[in-house]
């Protein structure tokens, strides 16, 4: 739980969910500008346009009237000078006026008659010449020496010459530009604002999630009766936590009813027996005679077997309920598999069973004492019960992953094909088989409430294997120097 | 030694009652913690074994009662759940200890001995064990009888120095895999048995009088005349 804690805000949920908001808000807001840019430029060419092609004409008009003396020359230049402050989207603050426009008049050779405008015209009679003009629309010419192309609209009169208007279209680039500087500006301000907002706001939703997570996983791991956080709020999150609490109340109440239910079942036969257990060995003990004693020995026998079958009846019902309550310590699991094989050994022997244990040494899990103990024992009292003279049993103890792997393997009959199926779910046995069937069920119960795994099969070549998988005792609380080592 | 056997089932309390008295225990009954505890207060017991299961009250919170009173005396809980309460457990630790049902009338005596010896100051550890002519030395680890050297396994000289240490008692199955193997498990094959039987070849030879003698249904018993 700690290591959640501890992560990178890169790697949470809100995280993704506002960067992938953001990117979607962020290209959306990217194409409506898009349109937009394209509407204002192509409405202010349009203009443009129609101020060159409306003054062009009058400039047209006036140089036809005009006669061709010496003071035609100053007069189209006055009237050019005068429609160059009319100029639309013109801004004040570069110096002269006129190098965003000029005049240009050519004769029928196309040379350069008049030309109003900044410098001496050279260059934007060049360009003029180079481009070819349709009538009646505007066309971009760039001319060397301007960084920004002119809109240059032309007009040609009755004596084949041509009179040219230029518009530098600097202004109106500017006019863009400086939309598009806005546009950034507030573009990337609403977006870092929207993504801080989402992310904060997605933040502290799934931050309730996530406590709902920790209490809920702390309750699958413990204590049933905590209930994971509820918000006063009304929203989703909260009646998320609302119907988990009801789920968790109903189990509880279900598993309590279980535990009454067993509890009682145990103590109504446990007190009988008891009784019934304490005379018989009083009455043993009583007797001298042994033939008379014979049958109330086996009797008390065929008790202690009663009793272990409501044991394990029991805790194989709790098991598959999920409500086994087990009592965790650290087992040193390589230890107890050598010892329990070495209190089999002799039984085993005298049956002409070999026993062998092989593997890693110092292997621990995390269980219940009593349960992985009587889990042990029910796995070689199996062996014992089904092997024939002769055969050999091998236990094997590895550590994989985070798993504690025993493996307990046989060169007998193997299993009958017809119980491997349904070998855990208990009253399961061979046709040859003693005893009340509920070992390998106890086994599989012990296990899985352990959080374990138990698999059965017959090995390729002759003989049974089962594979008990356990979780390990958690490396961090047995080395807590290695662990901040790694933490740190 | 006076005993204070707190159980509400009467055919429980029956048996109990004349087996412990067998034993030599004075027994008072109480049937509910409420006489229980006007018992305690009234005059002091050497040992108490209380029932969890009791109709007025809870078991544990009788004996933590009494212990508040001023108890000293040493408490076998009896219980009829399987699993152990973790207050069970608390009480264990305290020096108590726990026993369920259902249960051999000779481990009941042996854990009872157990918690009175606990109780009393010990006398020094023995660093030699004798029964009869059997002769074990704890520090070297071996075992003898009739002077003549037994050729005993670790596992095997264990046993026997717990049959030893119960000379004269019955000890169970059960209580042997407890004690002997560290484990609590009730095995449906005879792996004690057998134990007992390789352990007898070795100590019973043959023109010997036989030392380990099984009581069937009950246990084994190391006889000490």
């Amino acid at each position: 739980m700690s290591s959640k804690t501890g992560k990178l805000p890169m790697h949470s949920a809100a995280w993704r969910i506002s960067f992938l908001a953001t990117i979607a808000f962020a290209c959306g807001t990217l194409v409506i500008f898009v349109f937009l840019h394209q509407f204002v430029s192509s409405d202010i060419q349009r203009r443009t346009d129609a101020w060159l092609s409306g003054e062009v004409e009058v400039l047209g008009d006036v140089a036809a009237r005009t006669p061709r003396d010496a003071l035609y020359g100053r007069v189209v230049g006055e009237v050019a000078e005068l429609a160059a402050r009319e100029v639309p989207n013109k801004s004040t603050s570069k110096g002269s006026a006129n190098d965003a426009v000029f005049f240009l008049e050519t004769n029928a050779q196309r040379q350069s008659q008049l030309w109003v405008g900044a410098g001496d015209g050279q260059s934007n009679f060049e360009a003029i010449r180079r481009t070819k003009f349709r009538p009646d629309t505007p066309t971009d010419v760039q001319v060397s020496g301007f960084p920004v192309p002119f809109r240059v609209a032309c007009l040609q009169l009755g004596d084949g010459s041509h009179v040219y208007l230029g518009l530098s279209e600097r202004d109106e680039l500017r006019v863009l530009r400086k939309l598009q500087l806005h546009f950034l500006f507030l573009w990337l301000l609403v977006v870092f604002l929207g993504f801080g907002i989402v992310f904060l706001v997605t933040k502290r939703m799934l931050s309730h999630v996530r406590k709902i997570t920790e209490a809920a996983s702390r309750i699958g791991h413990s204590d049933l009766s905590e209930r994971v956080p509820a918000t006063q709020r009304n929203d989703e999150v909260s009646q998320l936590a609302h119907t988990l609490n009801g789920m968790l109340d109903r189990i509880e109440s279900s598993m309590h009813q279980l535990h009454t239910i067993t509890d009682a079942l145990a103590h109504d036969l446990r007190s009988p027996l008891t009784a019934i257990r304490g005379k018989l060995e009083m009455s043993v003990s009583h007797t001298e005679n042994e033939e008379q004693t014979e049958p109330i020995v086996s009797a008390i026998e065929e008790l202690d077997q009663l009793t272990d079958f409501l044991n394990k009846s029991l805790d194989v019902a709790e098991a598959r309920a999920d409500a086994l309550r087990l009592t965790r310590t650290e087992i040193d699991l390589s230890r107890l598999v050598e010892t329990m094989a070495d209190l089999y050994e002799p039984s085993m022997a005298e049956r002409g069973i070999r026993i062998r244990v092989s593997g890693e040494s110092g292997v621990a899990v995390n269980g219940d004492e009593g349960l992985i103990h009587r889990m042990i024992a029910n796995l070689l009292d199996n062996e014992l019960k089904h092997l024939a003279p002769g055969s050999n049993v091998s236990i094997t103890l590895q550590s994989r992953d985070d798993m504690a792997i025993v493996k307990v393997e046989d060169d007998g009959r193997g299993f009958e094909p017809e119980i491997l199926e349904h070998l855990f779910l208990g009253r399961v046995k061979g046709r040859t088989s003693s005893g009340h069937g509920l070992g390998l069920a106890f086994v599989d119960a012990v296990v899985q409430a352990h959080g374990g795994m138990v698999e059965a099969i017959n090995r390729e070549v002759r003989g049974a294997r089962i594979v008990v998988s356990l979780p390990l005792f958690p490396k961090e609380a047995r080395h807590p120097v290695t662990a901040a080592v790694r933490a740190g | 030694m006076r005993l204070l056997l707190v159980e509400d089932e009467v055919e429980i309390q029956g048996f109990l009652q004349r087996s412990l008295e067998e034993a030599g225990y004075e027994v008072e009954v109480a049937p509910n913690a409420r006489t229980a505890e006007q018992l305690a207060i009234g005059s002091q017991f050497d040992i108490l074994i209380v029932d969890l299961g009791l109709p007025d009250r809870d078991g544990i919170s009788l004996i933590l009662q009494l212990r508040d009173l001023g108890m000293r005396a040493p408490v076998l809980i009896l219980s009829a759940r399987r699993s152990v309460d973790d207050r069970v457990r608390g009480l264990e630790q305290g020096g108590d200890d726990y026993l369920t049902k259902p249960f051999a009338l000779a481990e009941l005596l042996a854990r009872l001995r157990n918690l009175l010896k606990r109780n009393s100051p010990s006398q020094g550890e023995a660093t030699r064990l004798h029964v009869q002519d059997l002769e074990l030395d704890l520090l070297r680890r071996e075992a003898s009888r009739g002077g003549q050297l037994l050729q005993l396994t670790q596992q095997e000289f264990v046993l026997l120095e717990y049959l030893c240490r119960n000379a004269g008692r019955v000890v169970t199955r059960s209580m042997i895999l407890d004690k002997v193997w560290g484990m609590r498990i009730v095995p449906d094959t005879n792996v004690v048995d057998v134990h007992i039987y390789r352990l007898r070849g070795k100590v019973d030879g043959a023109g010997q009088h036989p030392l380990i003698k099984t009581m069937r249904g009950i246990g084994y018993v190391l006889k000490d005349r």
